[in-house]
C-alpha cells in the first residue's frame, strides 16, 4: 500500500457512539450517538469547551473505557467488544497514549519508562534497549537516558511519555491535552513533535485539545458541544 | 508466561530498589519481629515442655517402671527380674526402689512427704539427683541411718514450700516414722535441688536400711529402667512383655499427669499466640500493600492504559510482599540463632517444673516461615486486586 492509498484508508471509524454514566439516580449523557472516521495518517484535534465530552470520546476511543452503545471499527474490525485481556494487548501493540499528567513511573528512568510497553510485549532485552535509547534520541533526550523522572522538567517528562507511546511502533497515538500542564515553549516543542512525527512517519494522532493556536498543526478538527458531534 | 513473571519482577525490584529505602527497612524490620515471636513464642513452651520432660526422666521414672503385679503390693524375686531386664539390649541401668509414705521431723516442725529406698550406685545409673547435691554428699550402700532430703523438705534453700519445711541442715538429726509404724532417727547426709519441685519434695535413705524396717528381702516397690534413647520406651516394654514379666509395666508418660496438662495447655497458647502473630502480620502486610496501592493509584492505572495486564500487576505486588516477608524472616533467623538462642542457653528460665530454654524444632521454624509467606501472598494479593478491578478510568482520574 502506497502512502497515498493508505492516507484513503479508513483507521478508526465510530458509529452512533454513545457514553452514559450512572450517577446516583441520575443518568449523565457524555456522549451522544457521535459518528465520525479517522484516515490513517491524519492528525486530528478533538475540541470543543470543557464538559463537552472530548476526554471521554477520546477514552472510548483508546479502549480505556467501554461506551454504553455504538460501536468502534479499527481497520475493520469491531474492537467495542473485545475482553478486558483482549483490549489490554490490543492497547500495548496498536495504540500509544500521552496524558495531561505525564504519567511517568517515579522510581523508573527515562529509557526505563519507555521501554517497559516493550518489555510487556515480549521484546528481546538488546531490541527494547536500542529501540528505547533511540526513541529517546528522536525526541530530543538522548542525553537523559537515565534520569528519573524528578530531575526533569514538565516538557521533558512529556517527551518521555511521548517516547514511550511510540516504543511499539503504534497505528494510532492518542493525546489526551499533552500541553495543559506545560509552559508556552514546552508546548510549542511538544506539538511540533507531533506535527514532525506524523508527516515524517505518518503515524496517526488524534490529539484532545483546548488550545485554539493548535488548530494550525492539525489536519482535521473534531468539534463537540455537549457530547454531540458539532462540526468537523 | 515467563515474560509476564520477569515483568513483574522487574516493577518490584524498581519499586523496593528505588522506594523510600528507610521506610522499608522499617517493615523488614517489624517483620523480622514478628517471625522471631512466632519462632520464640513456639519454642519456649516447647523448650519448658522439653525440660518438663526431661527432668521427669532423670530425676522421677526414669524411662520404663515396672511395678507390682494386681493386687500385690510388692515385685518379688527382684534380683532374677533385674538380670533378665539387664540382658535386653539399649537397657543401661535399673534400680530397685522400695517407696513409702512417712512423717519426718525436726524439733517442733514435721511434714509427710515420700521416702524411697535405693541402692544408690544402681540409682546414679538411672537419674541424675546425684549431681545436683547442694550440701553434704550423696547415699553411699553401705550407709546406715543417712538421708538425702530434696530441698523443699530440708528448707533454707529458697525453695517454694518454705512454709512447709523442717529447716534442717546436713549433719541434724531427724526422726522419720514410716508407715509401718517404725520411727527411727537420721542424720541428714545431703540436701539435693533437682530443679523440680515433684524430685525436691523426696527423701532418700539406703535400700538396706529399709529392708530392715520393712523385714523384707529381695522385694521392692518399682523397678525404673533407664534405655540409652528417650522416645522408644514401647518397644522396650513390648520385649520385656515377650520375655515373660507379668508385672504392671508402664512408660514414664502415664505419670506426667499432671505435667501433661501443662504442656498440653502450653501447647495451646503457643498456637494461639502464633495465631495472633500471623494475623498481625496478615493485617501488617495488607495495610502496607493496600497504603502503597493507594498512593500508587494513578500510576497502577497509566500501566494498565498503556496495555500491561492487571495480573502483571497484582504479581508485582506480591513479590514485594514476598520480599519484604522473606527478607524478615532471613534477619529473624539471623536474631533467632545467634542472639537469642546463645542467650537463652547462657541464661535458662526457671520454672518450678526445671530450667527452660528454647527448644527450636527446624520443622516448626519451617512451618512458621511457610506460613507468613502464604500470609504474605494472601496480603499481597487483596488489596492490588482490589486496585486492579476497578476501571482504568477511575483508577487514574477517580476519587
Amino acid at each position: 500500500m502506497t502512502r497515498d492509498e493508505a492516507a484513503n484508508e479508513s483507521l478508526i471509524e465510530i458509529k452512533d457512539l454513545s457514553r452514559i454514566y450512572t450517577m446516583g439516580e441520575v443518568n449523565v449523557r457524555a456522549l451522544n450517538n457521535v459518528t465520525f472516521e479517522i484516515k490513517r495518517g491524519e492528525f486530528a484535534a478533538i475540541m470543543g469547551k470543557s464538559g463537552s465530552g472530548k476526554s471521554t470520546l477520546l477514552h472510548q476511543l483508546g479502549l480505556l473505557d467501554a461506551p454504553t452503545s455504538g460501536e468502534i471499527i479499527f481497520s475493520g474490525k469491531n474492537i467495542s467488544g473485545l475482553s478486558e485481556s483482549e483490549k489490554a494487548k490490543f492497547r500495548l501493540s496498536k495504540f500509544g497514549y500521552v496524558f495531561q499528567e505525564y504519567a511517568l513511573l517515579p522510581e523508573l528512568t527515562a529509557i526505563e519508562n519507555v521501554y517497559l510497553p516493550a518489555m510487556a510485549l515480549g521484546r528481546k532485552k538488546e531490541e527494547y534497549l536500542k529501540a528505547g535509547t533511540e526513541v529517546l534520541g528522536n525526541v530530543g533526550l538522548g542525553t537523559r537516558l537515565h534520569h528519573r523522572p524528578r530531575e526533569m522538567s514538565g516538557g521533558e517528562q512529556q517527551r518521555v511519555a511521548i517516547a514511550r507511546a511510540l516504543i511499539n511502533r503504534p497505528d494510532i497515538l492518542f493525546a489526551d491535552e499533552p500541553t495543559a500542564n506545560l509552559d508556552s515553549d514546552s508546548s510549542k516543542q511538544v506539538i511540533e513533535l507531533f506535527q514532525k512525527l506524523n508527516e515524517e512517519t505518518g503515524l496517526t494522532i488524534l490529539m484532545v485539545t483546548h488550545e485554539p493556536d493548535d488548530i494550525k498543526y492539525v489536519s482535521k478538527v473534531v468539534w463537540l458541544r455537549d457530547g454531540e458531534l458539532a462540526e468537523m | 508466561m515467563f515474560n509476564n513473571f520477569k515483568l513483574s519482577l522487574f516493577l518490584a525490584s524498581k519499586s523496593m530498589m528505588r522506594g523510600n529505602k528507610s521506610t522499608q527497612l522499617l517493615i523488614i524490620f517489624i517483620m523480622s519481629l514478628i517471625f522471631v515471636n512466632l519462632v520464640f513464642i513456639g519454642s519456649i513452651f516447647l523448650g519448658v515442655t522439653e525440660a518438663t520432660n526431661k527432668q521427669v526422666i532423670n530425676s522421677l521414672y526414669s524411662n520404663v517402671v515396672i511395678e507390682p503385679k494386681k493386687d500385690e503390693k510388692y515385685i518379688s524375686d527382684v534380683y532374677s527380674l533385674e538380670q533378665k531386664i539387664k540382658g535386653v539390649p539399649g537397657v543401661v541401668g535399673i534400680s530397685s526402689q522400695y517407696v513409702t509414705g512417712a512423717t519426718l521431723s525436726y524439733k517442733d516442725k514435721h511434714g509427710t512427704w515420700i521416702v524411697r529406698a535405693i541402692n544408690p550406685d544402681d540409682e546414679m545409673k538411672v537419674t541424675t539427683n546425684h549431681n545436683y547435691l547442694i550440701a553434704g554428699n550423696y547415699l553411699s550402700k553401705l550407709d546406715e541411718n543417712e538421708i538425702l532430703l530434696g530441698k523443699e523438705i530440708a528448707g533454707g534453700y529458697g525453695g517454694d514450700l518454705e512454709y512447709n519445711s523442717l529447716g534442717v541442715k546436713v549433719g541434724d538429726s531427724i526422726d522419720v516414722l514410716f508407715d509401718n509404724g517404725v520411727k527411727k532417727s537420721y542424720r541428714v547426709k545431703g540436701i539435693f535441688d533437682a530443679n523440680f519441685i515433684q524430685t525436691n519434695v523426696m527423701a532418700y535413705i539406703s535400700r538396706n536400711d529399709m529392708e530392715s524396717i520393712v523385714g523384707l528381702e529381695d522385694k521392692a516397690s518399682q523397678i525404673l529402667v533407664k534405655t540409652q534413647d528417650n522416645g522408644n520406651e514401647d518397644r522396650y516394654i513390648k520385649q520385656f512383655l515377650e520375655m515373660g514379666i507379668k508385672e504392671e509395666i508402664k512408660p514414664w508418660t502415664v505419670y506426667a499427669g499432671m505435667v501433661k496438662n501443662i504442656t498440653n495447655s502450653f501447647d495451646m497458647i503457643a498456637m494461639m499466640i502464633s495465631a495472633i502473630g500471623l494475623f498481625v502480620a496478615v493485617i501488617t502486610i495488607f495495610i502496607i500493600v493496600y497504603t502503597s496501592t493507594i498512593s500508587k493509584r494513578k500510576q497502577i492505572g497509566i500501566l494498565r492504559a498503556v496495555g500491561i495486564e492487571g495480573s502483571i500487576i497484582i504479581q508485582s505486588y506480591i513479590f514485594q510482599a514476598l520480599f519484604i516477608v522473606i527478607s524478615g524472616i532471613f534477619i529473624g533467623l539471623i536474631i533467632i540463632f545467634f542472639a537469642i538462642k546463645p542467650w537463652f542457653i547462657e541464661h535458662p528460665l526457671k520454672f518450678p517444673i526445671g530450667l527452660a530454654s528454647l527448644l527450636i524444632l527446624p520443622e516448626k521454624v519451617s512451618a512458621n516461615a511457610v506460613s507468613l509467606i502464604i500470609a504474605a501472598l494472601a496480603a499481597g494479593f487483596i488489596p492490588s486486586w482490589l486496585a486492579v478491578r476497578k476501571t482504568i478510568i477511575d483508577t487514574i482520574w477517580g476519587d
